[in-house]
């Protein structure tokens, strides 16, 4: 990982590049005939190469500083006379990244050129446009793909995962495809999903998946990943925009911060062909420590319990009854090229992962076309063409977010008592009456099926007036469509759907449009002072709809239950077989959204040392007030690079870079549900009637955030150490809250009024970034880089009496229990439950509880990551750990599904809790402290081996073999599966953090692959 | 070259000219300029529906009525029902102003208080008669408002929620209820039971009457004569209409077909099996056992002394329901009323080990309920203690599908007769009005010897045999707290409750949600 705020630690790149010429200057290089000198002293030999030892043809060479040089010939060696005073040479070439070599003292020199996806050394995507690196002036972070986390993922943002200071990324459940949160710079939001924006080459994204919902008796399924269209493998880079500097560009929608795609392109050269191949399998990370067969018959007679009733006779491990372990496989294939005038890329990917529970996995099929076309004589008109096409397949587990008292898949496997059969003689799951239902009898009995199919195209026309003045529009249509098909078997002792069956079939549509136009305008105005300028306007328009159909098997004329039957076919196939009675129908089409947005920015370089950006935005939005429809967002940043002093680059050699940057900004949020500012009346299901279900609020605006940041980069000795320290100070204010409404107000358990609370938010916090370069030289290199951030989270200024109640919990005795708070003086989140002070021994009872009162905080108040790469010659080497520290996790599944007192129904309990005092069965499951535990983790997240085979033969060139594993281990007190977890259990849409609740297990994944090229 | 360019150029700028106009259209839902005039009805079903939340099922008014008293305990029971203390806290008198029961009654009553308002708006064009209902199920939200808290917030038609709303208190809330019942009673038709009628109306103004003291005091409540009178007058204006009788069966009034066979039935929210309904199975769903057919979630109980009161013959307490698309029961176990002792699996068909096959609980021991109960039950047999009550007969044929079709009953012909009775007994003048009889005796007794309830005669009454009565006549249908109140029981002793607890809890407190957001509302004294 690497920040792009600095030049950073990476080895190619030599400290002289710091004063590299301007865009304009290199461009003009190229374009200008090569003029030899008089005043040659003496002459330099070379190759230039690509990164497989390949020479490369037509490089412009040319003495660092002047329009003294030479283009390569056919096999990549150049000859060139230069002055006296060189002391070194540039060497560019479209598609590669410039780099800069010393000659002093040498006359012959090789140099192999990095491709831009490895480097992007001078140019950064930042919103709308690039700037050069040297330039910025925000807390940016750039991921390349050798930055990228390896192995297997289902979407992008996992590539991210541990490897960027400020970013927290938590995989919500261990199920392929499952939905993760992300935290830029600590938590802020009160409502909303608090994710990032999602910029996929400078479309931003809806930040929804179309992937349908699904509530059953069950409760309600967790989220899909709405990153899920992309492959991976298509990503040349990732963008985090963290300060309100470097995202208010991103206006109304940015204040969780920015990450920016940007996606592979093709590069000028011979048609190539990439592919990568990779297999493997993923098992479960670590269990749940609950009593085996012999441990339960102990516990019966410990607890006193009749063996007759409870100890059925066999040995079981139920969980392990519906796992397995999860092949995967994934191909890759690109095809590249181009020429000066086009350029493309087209590319197909397939990804089949199966998940660690039976019955689960992901399955993926993308394809992704882009094409840079130059036209005119004088190649000032372009166009970029992006489209990608993907679908994805899940199959999902009942695995919910809020399963009741019979709760979910993995609740049932965790309580199912291991002494009882799981199969009939027949090898058909048995199926217990009751309340207890066997878990590999749900499994069976449940089929859920989900696939979306996203399209992604843009097109983008451009013009250049002039080399400094250019105009480009981008006009992107982001179409998803989502259909799952949900069938609950006849068998399955679920008191809702026994004896009939249940089936189910959702469908969603999720569109956005967008028209953007941009000037941009980038000149040398006088000697010292270059302005990047641009102006823009943007349109973009969302809409969203569904239905759902669903329906329970017939019953005959008396009552009697018919049922689906027992045919073998998925119900969802002949719902018109159901019962008419309780039949559901339903359709919605949200409000359509418009947004409309003017804004702009300004980046101006004084002697490539003093540096200002200034940005502007003003956003429209449909879903504001009407008293409230425009909001303005500003920012402005400076740097000083104090190492381009004269003062400090005599002095200090060894100073590469120091670099000092002071930054502002303001952002906004506008994640509420479309119609909230007005009054809506909606039709009831089932002549329901009409009712009115929002209470208006002209006034109601974004939410607005204020970012204030410092930062300081520094490189030393060549770049093999660096250094990047950033304070953040983060204020939210104009809370977006779904407020409860003074009533009389719109009726329903969901009324709310959408407001703006006073109330202030402040996430403070230090990042610090450290690569060191131990080592590097041709058979060995050992790289390290840590990063670590430190974030303060703090609520104050809500109305006195106000405190919002979340985290609810789940399962039997738990109804209507809130375990977080967001109050003054404390953690967005904050735990909010009776104090546990132990069983007294005598009686096994509880001793009385301390009242309820704030005992923890969720989100983590430091976070870690250690990279380290170990090369010897075409072996290297690469392990990632990272680790979560100061945050409390609310363990509702041994809460509610595994304490003592189930085994008394024939249920099976944590071993810890047996093992401690002797506990009454008679204990109430009280929430308290008693279930807060401590989410402090380190995990060894990645282990890379990999072996550059280089050319094989004429054929395949490029070629590396691999072996990844994943989630290794993980170091940590916590009793759940994982410490690294977030079910969602928000109340209404205020969103809940760190509470787990009988969620899909995490994986242990290992990956085996090849990757070549033709 | 300069023509494609400028063409373009024009293109965007249309494209813009376009979209500077930003519009939020609404394509599922409706703003009330898209409602226009004519479809009044709707609304009115939609407020009708309002009703549901805060009535139906076994929660919130359900709730604060019920389980504050002393015929309904929710005890704990180990894994189940602890739900962080709130059922105790209600049966025990010490809620407070965060509780969820009390916090979500308040807002749903003012839910419907909204959707009645919202059918008045003047430009939906609402029919005398449709303004008349809108009218009456806002007076009956706002009844129940001033009963449990005192205090009655109101909107004007139209008015933005982003307001304050205004609040009428105590007596003064209650004169506007009598005043707009008043208003609209002769606007209002005579049937059905399930929409605002004529009777209804007369039931609510009968409750406006009877309890006027209490909510002028409620402590020390005094009954004026002249308010007895009103209440007996309007009696007879119900008995005299000969609409309603008793029904063949008690349990009929609350059976899934309690809609055509519930003839004593004046005002119920209609629910309508497997197309749409309030959550009315709850009081099934809560207090049967897992092991049960419908299976339930083992929960509240009565208390014994509660049981006490009832006679052995009285039908009331129990008896064996017949009706159709249930299970056959063919060995006639007791399945409505209280149920006690051993239960059956209804269907009596193979279920454990062959016909007529005993319930066991999830340890294995017999399924037999308990007289005795407490309200933390820690002992072994904690799943089986306590009475059950079964007073709604389960819809078998719509439980899975959650739309059940028992209609939910507030009013009564016999509720009609014990509150002539009572004001009888509180100073009115008795009248003779259809065959009821003209004194309280006869009025009381005129329920207990119907062959539905086959109690056997009183010999005198007197307001505490009157308050016990209205107990067996009319548990669990929501009155039991008004009637404590009332009758100055409510403060205790209550078993497994309070002995004695502190006047404060006579009201409920304005939950601090609606203290924040509105400040025109004050917090009841003491809390």
């Amino acid at each position: 990982m690497r920040n792009t705020c600095y030049s950073t630690h990476q080895a190619y790149e030599q400290p002289a590049a710091r004063s590299a010429l301007s865009g304009k200057t290199l461009l003009l290089a190229l374009f200008l005939p090569v003029l030899g000198h008089a005043q040659t002293a003496r002459e330099v030999t070379g190759k230039v190469t690509d990164n497989t030892g390949a020479g490369l043809p037509g490089v412009t060479v040319l003495v660092t500083g002047t329009s003294v040089g030479a283009s390569t010939g056919a096999d990549g060696d150049f000859r060139l006379q230069v002055p006296a005073t060189a002391t070194s040479l540039t060497v560019s070439f479209v598609g590669y990244a410039r780099q800069t070599v010393d000659i002093t003292g040498r006359n012959t020199v090789t140099i192999a050129l990095k491709d831009d996806a490895q480097a992007l050394g001078d140019v950064v995507v930042v919103g709308y446009g690039t700037a050069r690196k040297e330039d910025l002036t925000g807390a940016v972070s750039t991921l390349s793909t050798k930055d990228f986390n390896k192995g297997t993922f289902t979407s992008p943002d996992q590539l991210l995962q541990g490897r960027t200071s400020g970013v927290q990324i938590t995989q919500n459940s261990g199920q392929p495809g499952g939905a993760s949160t992300i935290r830029i710079r600590g938590n802020s939001a009160v409502t909303g999903t608090g994710q990032p924006l999602y910029v996929v080459d400078g479309v931003p994204l809806d930040g929804r998946s179309a992937r349908p919902g699904l509530n059953t008796s069950l409760g309600d399924s967790p989220d899909s990943n709405p990153l899920n269209f992309l492959n991976p493998a298509d990503i040349e880079s990732l963008t985090v925009l963290k300060d309100a500097s470097a995202t208010a560009i991103y206006g109304s929608r940015a204040a969780y911060g920015v990450v920016l795609i940007t996606t592979k392109r093709g590069k000028v050269g011979e048609p190539k062909f990439d592919f990568g191949v990779s297999g493997g399998f993923s098992n479960i990370m670590r269990r749940i420590k609950v009593l085996d067969a012999s441990q339960f018959r102990e516990a019966i007679n410990y607890y006193g319990l009749d063996p007759k009733q409870l100890d059925l006779g066999q040995s079981n491990d139920p969980l392990g009854a519906i796992l397995q372990t999860g092949p995967l496989q994934n191909y890759n294939g690109a095809v590249s090229g181009g020429g000066e005038n086009g350029r493309y890329r087209l590319s197909l990917g397939y990804l089949d992962q199966k998940g660690i529970v039976k019955k689960t996995g992901f399955q993926k099929y993308t394809a992704n076309f882009v094409t840079n076309a130059k036209f005119l004589e004088s190649k000032r008109l372009g166009v970029d063409v992006n489209i990608t096409a993907s679908q994805s397949r899940e199959q999902l587990a009942p695995i919910t977010n809020n399963g009741d008292f019979r709760g979910s898949l993995i609740g049932q496997a965790l309580q199912w008592n291991p002494t009882d059969k799981l199969y009939n003689d027949d090898g058909t799951p048995f199926v217990r009456q009751g309340q207890v239902i066997n878990p590999v009898a749900q499994q069976q009995y449940y089929n859920d099926n989900a696939r979306v199919t996203t399209a992604l195209a843009s097109i983008s026309p451009y013009y250049k007036f002039t080399d400094w003045l250019e105009y480009r529009a981008l006009f992107a249509t982001n179409y998803s469509t989502g259909i799952r098909r949900t069938s609950i078997d006849q068998r399955l002792n679920i008191q809702d759907y026994l004896n009939l069956g249940y089936a189910a079939i959702s469908t969603t549509e999720l569109q956005t449009q967008q028209m953007t136009h941009t000037l941009n305008f980038n000149k040398k105005v006088t000697t010292d002072l270059n302005v990047n300028a641009l102006l823009g306007y943007e349109y973009t328009k969302f809409n969203y709809s569904g239905t759902n159909l669903s329906g329970r098997g017939p019953v005959s004329s008396n009552g009697t239950p018919i049922g689906f039957g027992t045919y073998g076919l998925d119900y969802t196939n002949y719902l018109q077989y159901s019962n008419p009675s309780g039949r559901q129908i339903s359709s919605f089409v949200d409000p359509v959204t418009e947004l409309q947005s003017f804004f702009g920015r300004a980046i101006l370089n004084y002697k490539d040392r003093y540096l200002l950006t200034a940005t502007l935005r003003a956003d429209g939005s449909t879903k504001f007030g009407d008293n409230n429809k425009y909001g303005y967002f500003p920012s402005v940043s400076a740097a000083w690079d104090i190492s381009q002093e004269d003062f400090l680059k005599s002095k200090y050699e060894s100073l590469s870079q120091l670099k000092l940057r002071v930054g502002y900004g303001r952002t906004g949020n506008q994640e509420f549900p479309a119609g909230s500012a007005r009054s809506q009346f909606v039709f009831q299901a089932n002549n329901g009637g009409l009712v009115q279900t929002t209470n208006a609020n002209p006034n109601l605006k974004w939410q607005s955030d204020e970012q204030y940041n410092g930062g300081i980069d520094v490189a030393l000795f060549n770049n093999k150490v660096t250094l990047t320290a950033d304070y953040f100070y983060k204020r939210t204010t104009d809370l977006l809250y779904p407020n409860i409404p003074g009533f009389p107000a719109a009726p329903g358990g969901s009324s709310v009024i959408w407001q703006n609370l006073n109330g202030v938010i402040v996430n403070k916090g230090v990042e610090l970034l450290l690569g060191v370069t131990a080592v590097d030289n041709e058979r060995f290199g050992i790289n390290f880089t840590a990063n670590a951030t430190f974030v303060n989270n703090n609520v104050t200024g809500l109305p006195n009496a106000l405190i919002i109640q979340t985290g609810t919990l789940s399962g039997q005795g738990l109804s209507g229990v809130l375990a977080e708070t967001i109050q003054n003086g404390q953690p967005l989140n904050g735990f909010y439950l009776p104090t546990y002070n132990g069983i007294n021994p005598s009686t096994g009872l509880y001793n009385d509880f301390t009242a309820a009162s704030y005992v923890g905080n969720p989100n983590p108040t430091t976070l870690a990551g250690l990279s380290a790469t170990f090369r010897f010659a075409k072996l290297s080497l690469i392990t990632n750990f990272n680790g979560v520290f100061g945050n409390k996790i609310y363990n509702n599944t041994f809460n509610s599904v595994l304490n003592v007192s189930q085994i008394r129904a024939g249920k099976n309990i944590s071993l810890s809790e047996y093992q401690g005092v002797k506990e009454s069965l008679a204990n109430a499951v009280t929430p308290s402290t008693r279930y807060l535990e401590s989410g402090n983790f380190v995990k060894l997240s990645n282990v890379t081996l990999s072996y550059a085979l280089g050319d094989f033969g004429k054929v395949f060139k490029g070629a590396s073999i691999y072996a990844i594993a994943q989630n290794v281990f993980v170091i940590t007190k916590y009793r759940g599966f994982d410490p690294e977890v977030n079910t969602n259990k928000a109340q209404g849409v205020v969103p809940s953090a760190g509470i787990d609740y009988t969620g899909y297990p995490s994986a242990r994944t290992f990956t085996f692959g090849v990757n070549f090229s033709l | 070259m300069k023509k494609i360019l400028s063409a373009a150029a024009m293109l965007a700028l249309l494209q813009l000219a376009d979209s500077c106009k930003i519009n939020e259209e609404f394509q599922a839902g409706l703003t009330p300029g898209q409602i226009g005039s004519g479809n009044a009805s709707s609304l009115l079903d939609g407020a009708y529906n309002a009703m549901r939340s805060p009535f139906q099922g076994a929660t919130q008014v359900f709730a604060m009525s019920e389980v504050t008293t002393d015929e309904r305990l929710m005890p704990t029971r180990a894994g189940d029902w602890d739900d962080n203390g709130k059922w105790r806290a209600l049966h025990q008198h010490n809620w407070d102003a965060n509780h969820p029961e009390i916090r979500d009654a308040f807002a749903n009553l003012g839910g419907v208080i909204f959707a009645a308002t919202d059918v008045l708006r003047p430009e939906f064009g609402a029919t005398a008669q449709q303004q008349a209902e809108a009218r009456f199920v806002r007076a009956f939200a706002m009844y129940w408002t001033l009963d449990l808290y005192d205090q009655v917030p109101y909107r004007e038609p139209g008015e933005l929620v982003v307001n304050n709303a205004k609040v009428r208190k105590g007596s003064e809330a209650l004169d506007y209820i009598i005043s707009e019942v008043t208003a609209i009673i002769g606007t209002l038709p005579n049937t059905p039971a399930y929409r605002a009628n004529k009777d209804a109306a007369r039931c609510l103004l009968m409750k406006c009457y009877l309890n006027r003291g209490v909510y002028a005091n409620r402590q020390a409540p005094t009954f004026s004569a002249a308010d007895m009178n009103q209440v007996i007058s309007l009696a007879d204006q119900i008995i005299s209409s000969g609409r309603y009788r008793f029904a063949t069966n008690y349990f009929d009034n609350f059976a899934p077909d309690n809609t055509n066979i519930g003839t004593e039935n004046i005002f119920t929210e209609l629910n309508v099996g497997g197309v749409s309904s309030g959550a009315q199975y709850d009081l099934w769903r809560f207090i049967s056992h897992y092991n049960m057919t419908p299976q339930g979630y083992n929960g509240p109980c009565a208390l014994p002394s509660f049981y006490d009161t009832f006679g052995a013959s009285d039908l009331r307490r129990g008896q064996v329901y017949k009706y159709t698309n249930g299970p056959s029961n063919q060995f006639n176990h007791q399945n409505v009323g209280f149920l006690i002792g051993q239960q059956y699996y209804l269907n009596g068909t193979t279920k454990r080990g062959g016909l007529d096959s005993a319930l066991v609980d999830r340890t294995g021991a017999p399924l037999a309920f308990t007289r005795d109960v407490k309200i933390i039950e820690t002992g072994s047999n904690l799943e089986v203690t306590g009475i059950r009550p079964m007073k709604y007969p389960p819809d078998f044929t719509n439980n899975a599908s959650g739309a059940t079709d028992n209609d939910m009953v507030h009013f009564r012909l016999p509720d009609v007769l014990l509150m002539k009775a009572e004001a009888i007994l509180r100073g009115g003048t008795g009248t003779t009005a259809g065959s009821y009889g003209s004194t309280a005796l006869a009025l009381v007794n005129s329920i207990r010897t119907d062959a539905s309830r086959a109690a056997g005669a009183l010999g005198t009454v007197d307001l505490n045999t009157l308050y016990a009565e209205r107990g067996r006549e009319l548990y669990l249908e929501n009155w039991r707290r008004q009637d404590m109140v009332r009758f100055g029981k409510y403060l205790g002793p209550i078993e497994q409750g309070p002995t004695s607890s502190d006047p404060k809890y006579l009201i409920f407190p304005i939950p601090n949600q609606q203290l924040a957001v509105n400040p025109n509302l004050t917090q009841n004294s003491g809390y």
